[in-house]
């Protein structure tokens, strides 16, 4: 059967390189493009190319892959799967780098032209948005699926992928919910530049959707593309890290914790009300608000775990009860000064004067500074960052023999030693450009890093972590085992909840919404929601919700783009989420040995006795 | 005493989609599948019916006609049933979590609809006003004319037939037993898989009914997130009405009063409006905690079937 899907995979990619665009040497600004394709180039709207730009070397590249759609297919019938495996090695080395090639000329053509022309006096290069397309990824695609139908071949190759089952899941699912988010894009919109213009024949129209939806996906994964860019996913990506944290920390106690926007909103409360109205000195100041966005979370989670412990009610709705409350008390706080109680007037201070809902600003010693302010302050790069991160990795790495407490104290110690005579070296100039400097990622996404180390500390290198564990894997085998059931599930829900209060570092103590200092009602509190995908896309490990959480940041950034070229509605991120958690519940439709545990183990150990057999027949003298 | 009148037809009004989509719920919790998806449904709904019924106005120039409203009705209904189906075969098919699943569902109704209305509308978060609306029924009471839409009887028509289905018919046997003991059933002959399916359909098409309700009947719109929380309210009325309609049925008049009464008291001076909204989320906390009764759910509910 593999072989048949292999043959399917080859007949889709040679439809995909005939009908898509290889290339986009030039786009106008409303995606409109002139598609180079090996068969004879597209341009539906008419635009002109400069003088002197030639893409005649596609096809030979046609001829090429052509020939290795053959080879391949061929390989795959060999007889010994030793030879079959080392024929679709080279094939599909050759693969990526005649795609290395393809990457190598265009992009070289292209500068070549831009450069004449900047050269020449023009105040714009002639050629923008330009980029490899479709046509070109498919090659490249199609030579990695080579590489791994390579190993596939091989004894062992289904237990290597079994064994990687925590990153072929997500990657499946994250494939999948492309497509189909593709799919929408392609029936919803008219193709680029097809739009109005008569005559087209198949051919273009086909080409003009697929140009769509390429396009579509590389506006929303360009901001990694630029500094600014980058910045900006990591602002969307920081409140992310904190939600992601508190879903998957329930996810690991056996709870589900939906009620992350309402945890959130109510550490935003908790932060403003301290940040705005705490008389105390600046010092003290930010680490208090700090600890009171963790307190509000951690209670507006706590109630429901007390509620689920003393009284066995249900989570999953109470959590997202409790969000709806949550936004309640938000606009009861900001939304008027005024109210009436039974006739009775009363007055909050809470609301600042205007039209829109929001608080006080923040007194100074209350901000957390933006990342820039952190690493640049002043317009001069600082050490004091980079020195505390490298002198706490080299702490704990070089006390590897010591207990983990001792370990992680003398890691925080050098970090502070670090920050603190990196902050006395002299910096270095820098210039700091207005995109950059605008970007609102802050100090925020720091302490996302810290809560990142507590999850994996605690969760992974602590009793009580482990015995949190234990009680979201087997809750019976866990008490009796000794666990006290009802106490861990107030912990995890309070700890789960505080994990999402801090989210409101961002937004309310880091200006990370629009800028202002102040809590606002239009606070994204559906962020919250978001931390379900996050945590399932990263199998509720650290580094895979680190890497998830930073994948959504770049694609709501892009998002934000795409709303602003092409018109589509940047709710497209939502739509892509619920496709990934859904095809992440389903298993991303793979065999149960990819999801079930048990299944994956009995794989691996038939692989292994496999393994052992063989070797046995190949040296008998090993034998008795 | 008008205002009486006017709270017992709004509590009518509030509790329909309620019970609609709860009825839908007893379905599928009853064969076993949690429908945390809900809400998703209601919303798919609604903005299918809306959207229908504005396309079909456009295509016929602002035509008024009685079948239109519920041609949206119909469309609406079968989208119900559609994202059920994508529900039913995430969590029967492909064994996924059913409470993961369906929060995908719910999430995507957040997404899905605002990406139509900004190719149809230009605009994400509502859509166009419709003409044709789902006739109402007028009622005199006393001096009170009490005005409700088709729907809110239908919903209420439901109840016994529901009971009747449930209790008195080999079908509802079947499936109560499906729900309790999956496997002792399989052994009787009843297909278990095919009955969840059915069961989880049905329930998105009730759901899509209640949107359709919400969209064409309560209002004239589709508005983004217009549910606000029904879906989940229902489920909670399911749990406390333990699972049988006559108590769905109780519960959910419990929280259409308590909505009905939240809409009279806004505006007053005796409470502000912002925390009369949060009362029926307070009651249904309050529900789940057992202080107003304790509720045994299906044995089978949730976990997937293996034969």
């Amino acid at each position: 059967m593999g072989r048949y899907l292999f043959l399917t995979l080859g007949v889709i990619t040679l439809v995909l390189m005939v009908f898509s665009p290889w290339a986009v040497p030039m786009r106008e600004f409303d995606g409109t493009g002139y598609l180079l394709n090996p068969l004879g180039a597209m341009n539906p709207k008419g635009l002109n190319l400069p003088e002197g730009l030639s893409f005649g070397w596609l096809g030979i590249f046609f001829v090429l892959w052509l020939l290795l759609l053959l080879a391949a297919s061929i390989a795959m019938f060999l007889p010994s799967p030793e030879i079959r495996a080392r024929a679709l090695y080279i094939l599909g080395g050759i693969g990526v780098g005649l795609f290395a090639l393809e990457a190598y000329l265009f992009y070289q053509a292209i500068a070549a032209v831009n450069d004449a022309a900047l050269a020449a006096g023009a105040r714009r290069p002639p050629l923008r948005r330009f980029a490899l397309s479709l046509g070109a990824y498919v090659g490249l695609f199609y030579a990695l699926a080579l590489l791994l139908a390579a190993r596939m071949q091989l004894p062992g190759g289904l237990a290597f992928l079994v064994r990687l089952r925590g990153v072929v899941v997500p990657l499946v699912s994250l494939l999948l919910a492309v497509v189909a988010g593709a799919g929408v894009v392609a029936i919803l919109r008219p193709g680029l530049g097809t739009q109005g213009v008569e005559g087209l024949g198949l051919r273009e129209l086909i080409a003009g959707k697929l140009d769509l939806v390429t396009y579509t996906f590389q506006i929303l994964f360009s901001p990694v593309l630029t500094l600014p860019g980058l910045f900006n996913s990591l602002a969307f990506a920081t409140p992310l890290i904190f939600t992601g944290l508190a879903v998957a920390f329930g996810f690991r106690s056996g709870l589900f914790n939906i009620g992350a926007p309402g945890q959130l909103t109510m550490g935003a409360l908790m932060a403003m009300l301290a940040g705005v109205y705490l008389p105390l000195p600046s010092w003290l100041l930010l680490p208090t608000a700090i600890m009171a966005a963790a307190l509000g979370g951690a209670l507006w989670g706590g109630i429901v775990g007390w509620l689920k412990a003393r009284f066995g009610a249900n989570e999953v709705i109470n959590t997202i009860m409790m969000n709806y409350i949550a936004a309640s008390v938000l606009l009861f706080m900001l939304a008027a000064n005024e109210y009436r109680f039974f006739g009775n007037k009363v007055v909050l201070p809470f609301k600042a004067e205007g039209f829109e809902g929001r608080s006080q600003e923040m007194q100074p010693g209350a901000r957390i500074p933006t990342m820039i302010d952190i690493l640049a302050p002043g317009g001069v790069f600082s050490w004091a960052l980079p020195l505390a991160v490298v002198a706490a990795l080299v702490t704990y790495y070089a006390l590897r023999r010591r207990e983990l407490g001792k370990r992680l104290l003398a890691a925080s110690g050098a970090m502070v030693g670090g920050f603190v005579l990196g902050g006395l070296l002299p910096g270095v100039p820098v210039t700091i450009s207005s995109a950059l400097a605008s970007q609102l990622l802050n100090g925020s996404f720091l302490i996302a890093i810290l809560v990142l180390l507590f999850y994996n500390f605690y969760l992974f290198r602590t009793a009580g972590g482990y015995e949190l564990r234990a009680t979201g894997l087997a809750p019976r085998a866990a008490e009796y085992a000794g666990v006290n059931l009802r106490r861990k599930m107030i912990l995890a829900m309070v700890i789960s909840g505080s994990l999402a209060g801090l989210a409101a570092t961002h937004y309310v103590l880091g200006a990370g919404m629009d800028g202002t200092y102040r809590l606002k009602t239009a606070i994204p509190s559906s962020v919250g929601f978001d931390g379900i995908a996050v945590a399932l896309m990263g199998q509720n490990m650290p580094l895979g919700i680190f890497l998830s959480a930073t994948l959504f940041g770049v694609l709501l950034a892009g998002g934000v783009l795409l709303n602003a070229q092409l018109g589509i509605s940047n709710q497209i991120i939502q739509v892509l989420q619920a496709l990934i958690i859904l095809f992440i519940a389903v298993g991303g439709f793979l065999p149960r040995y990819f999801t079930d545990p048990l299944r994956a183990a009995q794989v691996e150990t038939e692989a292994k006795a496999e393994q052992e057999a063989r070797q046995a027949k190949s040296s008998p003298a090993a034998g008795v | 005493m008008e205002i009486v009148e006017a709270l017992f037809f709004s509590t009518l009004r509030q509790a329909a989609p309620l019970l609609l989509t709860a009825l839908g719920g007893l379905f599928s919790e009853r064969s076993g599948v949690v429908n945390i998806a809900l809400e998703g449904m209601i919303l798919f709904g609604a903005a299918a019916a809306a959207i229908t019924v504005n396309r079909i106005e456009v295509a016929t120039g602002g035509l008024e006609a009685f079948w239109i409203p519920w041609v949206g009705l119909l469309v609406g209904a079968a989208v119900g049933g559609l994202v059920g189906l994508v529900h039913a075969i995430a969590s029967i098919k492909y064994r996924a979590d059913q409470i993961v699943s369906g929060t995908a569902i719910n999430i995507a109704a957040l997404g899905a609809p605002s990406i139509v209305l900004q190719v149809l509308y230009n605009n994400t978060s509502a859509s166009q006003e419709v003409q044709n609306r789902l006739p109402s029924i007028s009622i005199q009471l006393g001096s009170f004319d009490g005005k409700f839409s088709i729907i809110v009887l239908l919903a209420f028509l439901l109840v016994p037939v529901i009971w009747w289905v449930l209790f008195k018919t080999p079908w509802g046997l079947r499936l109560r037993a499906v729900g309790e003991h999956p496997q002792a059933a399989e052994t009787m002959g009843v297909n278990v898989i095919r009955m969840r399916y059915t069961a989880v359909i049905l329930s998105g098409v009730l759901a899509g009914i209640a949107g359709a309700y919400l969209s064409i009947g309560f209002l004239n719109q589709f508005i983004r997130a217009m549910s606000a929380g029904a879906g989940f309210i229902a489920l909670a009325a399911l749990i406390f009405g333990k699972w049988h309609p006559l108590g769905v049925l109780g519960a959910t008049l419990l929280f259409g009063f308590a909505q009905a009464l939240a809409i009279q008291l806004q505006g007053g001076d005796i409470l502000p409006a912002t925390i009369v909204q949060a009362i029926p989320f307070v009651l249904t906390m309050l529900v789940l905690a057992g202080f107003i009764g304790r509720s045994r759910p299906p044995a089978a509910v949730g976990k997937p079937y293996d034969k």
